[in-house]
């Protein structure tokens, strides 16, 4: 999870598809995207291991961002990215929960609202946001957590165990 | 009582005949009518997929309209009205007034942040002719 919380830091536009894609295709779901990142990250996040030990500020910045180079060096190298509310900046004082479209690029695939700290949204908005997505829900514009997918993958799942 | 807006949606069954929607839409707008209510907008958003299954359909036909009125009880006489048509698989009806004024009071509270700053954007235009004599000189 800590893994996906740094990505989100590095690309917040691009996160959400890129974590969504690897919970989508195993059918074990949520659990498989987890541990297909800790894996893929396991050969990286070795060496940086010792030298963050200390300080946990280094490991944490340079494991997505610089690549085996960076962390090396032991210095902190911050290539973080100042994350601006999405909604501010188009100051946007009404979310409308019928523009799914908007709405889905705050939503996993599976339909969980996604944290702040993550996409960037202010608090207030964030707030607004919550609302209007679960309006939308209602009226099946965008899936319950774990609905929408799961309607079909719970059944090939329970199939394959009887 | 103040006036009030709603956004009323409901979904339909794929492949509906016409003939019953326009049933459906008429008991809305009969209802409106008797009740004192508006309609301010109606709008068909066609054919969408839904986001889960809905009464076994996998799509749904959207019907959306706004409704300004006085009297509550023509929302849940409207409500009543859907839940017993058989070709509506889902409806949903949202209070959207106090949602406005809110946006309302925020935008105006940026209009008159923004009337009054103009004083240090004043200072830059003032640089900026400034900036324009330096190229013809060095011309020159």
């Amino acid at each position: 999870m800590a893994e996906e919380q740094k990505q989100g830091q590095e690309a917040p536009a691009a996160a959400p598809r890129a974590e969504g894609a690897p919970s989508g295709a195993p059918s074990g779901g949520g659990h498989g995207g987890g541990h297909s990142g800790h894996g893929g990250q396991g050969g990286h996040s070795g060496p940086p291991r010792r030298e963050g030990g200390r300080e946990g500020g280094p490991r944490r910045e340079g494991g997505p961002g610089g690549g085996p180079g960076g962390p090396r060096r032991g210095k902190r190298q911050y290539f973080r990215k100042k994350k601006v509310c999405k909604f501010c900046v188009e100051k946007m004082d009404l979310i409308d929960y019928k523009r799914a479209d908007i709405l889905s690029q705050f939503v996993q695939e599976r339909g969980k609202i996604l944290p702040r700290r993550m996409t960037g949204v202010c608090a207030r908005h964030q707030r607004w946001l919550g609302v209007a997505i679960k309006r939308a829900r209602n009226i099946a514009l965008l899936p319950f957590a774990g609905s929408a997918a799961g309607s079909t993958a719970p059944k090939a799942v329970e199939a394959h165990k009887s | 009582m103040e006036e009030r807006l709603y956004d009323l949606i409901f979904i339909a069954r794929p492949a509906t005949p016409e003939d019953e929607i326009k049933k459906v839409v008429a008991a809305i707008e009969h209802a409106c009518t008797e009740k004192g209510g508006k309609i301010e907008k109606a709008e068909h958003w066609g054919t969408r997929k839904l986001a889960y299954k809905v009464a076994k359909h996998r799509e749904g036909m959207y019907y959306y309209h706004q409704i300004r009125t006085n009297h509550g009880e023509l929302i849940t006489e409207l409500e009543r009205r859907l839940r017993v048509q058989d070709a509506v698989i889902k409806y949903m009806t949202i209070r959207l007034d106090e949602d406005l004024k809110r946006q309302k009071k925020l935008g105006d509270k940026r209009e008159k942040r923004a009337a009054r700053r103009p004083r240090r954007p004043a200072a830059t235009p003032a640089a900026a002719p400034a900036a324009v004599p330096e190229p013809q000189a060095a011309a020159s």
